[in-house]
């Protein structure tokens, strides 16, 4: 079981793609699919090939290209899929998707396959173990209903409990499911619609205290402010939900007619201003950090010999959470921006040295 | 350049660079020294060319940065896994796989001359027997034909049923789409996911690490070994001084941190007669050795032994035994309960006890004191007091405090004695 193998590169499907065309081709369009499904150089390695025929793949008819196989060509399941089929059985979360007959259906199709591995080989040694119930009914029903939702760009009504105890019940469209590994939770990335009135009253605040505050950006470097303001005046506003702690969700019958970008919100969510951590690289800090914050965007520049500047970007849903992974590098890392992140990193210090005898 | 090809033979070249660009992303070419400065033209065309929307170029006062911006928010997949879809094949390769597959395609059983035979007459197609032969052999191998014995001569069949099964089945192939983010060897279930035509539209994933499936190939080779008991030779890499090692060990469990996606190969080394965890990234090599008749009675020893493990060290500063930590914090309450919520739910099996309001005290026995600071140091601001029967702990605990300190100039208020007093 190979998993560097060509049977799943890039050309191949690309290949597939070509071959199992309804219609003949012109030159223009295989090139625009290679360039489409390729990679940036795929078309000077795969048009020679198949114009000189040493991929005897493709009948020439005039101008036209004809595929010498079937439309419906499907490649079979290789071992190490179906190894990897098996091995996701023995999950738990694969019963949010499969229901008692289709679970039974994949086991007896794979049933003299091993699996590639199993749960007991692997220790999640710091993954919080308050989970989601993925083995309770009315949970995984709650999730079918939201991914339903989220495919067809459906409204739903939605019944909540805030991590506060305080009850909300608003109609959302889901944009996306997201699972946090380390929490073994799924949150609902949610659309919420805000009422015209809202949107009016937001924008005449802001006009006000724009008037206010003619040099608000020299202010938002102090306190930045952020983007998601400015290009979603509050047609919708991103929330994220527990699907734990939805109590009842309802879809409706109203969809939504076009989509939303939903990463220009999330981008337009990020502070102006970035985090500046600065890098000396003792105790292999250096390496630790950039493992660390892997799953942030960002950008490193070298200024010395062993000095490393990196920018991480995030809003306000992350800080917390980065403001703890900053702290738990202790003195590895220096925060030198922006002021909000500084400030808050400096409290927790005064309230640390308070303490101290 | 005139011999640059945009897809290799070899993974293990390839997967130190794209590591060192995702990774670092401020090496420039003259830092790359390990390599000719050809080489790392190559690679980093190839760079380019597989993961070009996410290449991102700085100029700096040394030559250019190239780095891969990759923010996990906003992926629908993992594009590190691009590079596993590079491999090159020969010409014969690729039009056999297609021939063959669609020649099969309904159900017919075949010996290879017969295959070879309708390749000429149905594609036109000129194959010597042997390649052919060779071809569906590997493909048997690979799982994707299946190969009998009628009588004496050889037949190949190919069985679509699982491919039909899963193309026709939305719930199967969101559960891929799941997958292929959330959980290991999710370049599997993103080929399975190409392969349907099938896109992930629904899911994110948070805490992604991405750059961790460049060691899958490692990992696949230690589940093999894992999963027939085997022992295996390892060639290690140090991410300190980049020298080279080996070791030879059972290998065991493969433990996984979700906070920064880093995995271990947890096995029991012969020669010392020690469990000891290798970083995944590390492994350059895994060479299977001969089966380990002790195999399931060393699997007991590490689950007995994992209650003292915080992390994946067996051994704190010169002690084999378990040291004892203990932690007091000051919270007000009830606005501020969440912190002891949090002491229960990430305190792997520590206790956690009120002593008085508002006060709370954390306590676990554990190997290595040392692998907790990061996870002490993100309650400050609330630590009353912290001790250890691993002196070095305490010292280096209050050591980077004061440190903090001073580089963020934080001194004793009046201000700040009214805190402790609240």
């Amino acid at each position: 079981m190979e998993l560097f193998s060509e049977i799943y590169s890039c050309y191949y499907q690309v290949l597939r793609h070509l071959l199992c065309s309804q219609n003949a081709l012109t030159q223009q369009d295989i090139r625009s699919r290679i360039c489409g499904e390729g990679f940036e150089e795929s078309l000077l390695s795969i048009i020679p090939k198949l114009e000189d025929g040493t991929w005897n793949l493709l009948e020439k008819d005039g101008n036209l290209f004809c595929s010498k196989i079937s439309s419906s060509f499907l490649t079979p399941v290789s071992d190490l899929e179906k190894s990897y089929l098996k091995a996701l059985l023995s999950d738990p979360r694969i019963n949010l998707f499969l229901d008692r007959e289709q679970t039974k259906a994949l086991q007896s199709m794979l049933s003299a396959v091993s699996p590639l591995w199993s749960p007991g080989q692997f220790r999640y040694f710091d993954r919080f173990p308050d989970g989601d119930p993925y083995e309770d009914e009315t949970y995984r029903n709650r999730f079918r209903t939201l991914l339903k939702a989220q495919k067809q760009n459906r409204y739903v009504d939605i019944d909540y409990t805030s991590p506060a105890g305080r009850r909300l019940h608003h109609h959302y469209i889901p944009a996306r499911l997201e699972y946090s590994i380390k929490n073994d939770k799924f949150r609902l990335l949610a659309l919420k619609p805000e009422h015209p009135s809202k949107v009016r009253q937001a924008r005449s605040h802001r006009r006000i205290q724009a008037e206010a505050e003619p040099d608000r950006r020299t202010c938002e470097t102090v306190c930045p402010n952020t983007r998601q303001q400015e290009r979603y005046p509050a047609k919708f506003r991103l929330e994220i939900l527990n699907l734990s702690r939805i109590q009842s969700v309802r879809p409706l019958e109203k969809t939504l007619s076009s989509p939303v970008d939903l990463n220009a919100m999330i981008r337009h969510s990020y502070y102006r201003e970035p985090l500046r951590l600065r890098i000396v690289n003792k105790r292999n800090a250096l390496e630790r950090a950039m493992l660390h914050f892997a799953n942030y965007e960002k950008n490193t520049t070298k200024i010395d010999e062993d000095t490393y500047e990196c920018l991480i970007y995030y809003n306000s849903n992350m800080e917390t959470e980065l403001l703890i992974e900053v702290m738990s590098f202790g003195p590895m890392l220096t925060v030198t921006g922006n002021d909000r992140f500084l400030s808050l990193l400096k409290d927790r210090l005064q309230k640390q040295i308070s303490l101290s005898p | 350049m005139s011999d640059f090809q945009e897809l290799i033979k070899s993974f293990p070249k390839t997967r130190e660079y794209v590591r060192d660009f995702f990774v670092y992303g401020f090496k420039t070419r003259e830092e790359f020294s390990e390599k000719s400065p050809r080489t790392y033209d190559n690679e980093r065309r190839r760079l380019e060319s597989w993961l070009g929307e996410y290449v991102r170029k700085d100029h700096v006062s040394r030559g250019a940065n190239i780095s891969l911006a990759i923010d996990s928010n906003l992926l629908d997949t993992n594009p590190l896994f691009r590079v596993w879809k590079t491999k090159s094949f020969t010409d014969n390769d690729i039009v056999l796989h297609f021939l063959i597959l669609d020649l099969l395609r309904d159900g017919d059983t075949l010996t290879a001359e017969e295959i070879t035979e309708h390749l000429l007459t149905k594609y036109e197609a000129f194959f010597d027997t042997q390649i052919v032969r060779r071809k569906c052999n590997a493909y048997e191998k690979e799982g994707l034909l299946q190969k009998k014995k009628a009588g004496k001569t050889v037949v190949f069949s190919l069985d679509n049923s699982l491919a039909d099964w899963i193309r026709s089945n939305d719930n199967m192939l969101d559960a891929l789409a799941f997958y292929q983010m959330a959980a290991c060897f999710g370049i599997v279930g993103n080929h399975l996911i190409q392969q349907f035509d099938h896109q992930n539209q629904s899911f994110r994933v948070k805490h992604g690490f991405w750059v961790h499936t460049l060691e899958d190939e490692i990992l696949l080779a230690l589940l093999q070994a894992m999963n027939e008991k085997c022992n295996v030779h390892l060639e290690i890499k140090s991410s300190k001084n980049g020298v080279m090692n080996f070791s030879e060990c059972t290998p065991l469990q493969i433990f996984t941190s979700t906070r920064s996606g880093r995995r271990f190969l947890c096995g029991y080394v012969i020669k010392s007669r020690r469990f000891t965890c290798y970083r995944l990234d590390t492994v350059k090599t895994v060479r299977p050795l001969q089966p380990s008749a002790e195999y399931d009675a060393l699997f007991s020893t590490l689950c007995r032994n994992q209650k003292w493990l915080w992390g994946v060290s067996f051994q704190g500063n010169g002690s084999r035994h378990p040291e004892k930590l203990t932690m007091k914090i000051q919270i007000r309450e009830p606005a501020e309960q969440y912190i002891i919520d949090r002491l229960k739910r990430e305190g792997r099996g520590g206790t956690v006890t009120k002593i008085e309001p508002g006060i709370y005290q954390y306590e676990i026995e554990v190997f290595d004191c040392n692998e907790m600071l990061p996870w002490l140091r993100t309650f400050t601001g609330r630590i009353l007091s912290l001790t250890c029967t691993d002196q070095f702990v305490e010292h280096r605990f209050y050591r980077d405090l004061q440190a903090m300190y001073r580089m963020y100039q934080i001194e004793k208020t009046p201000a700040s004695e009214s805190i402790r007093t609240e």
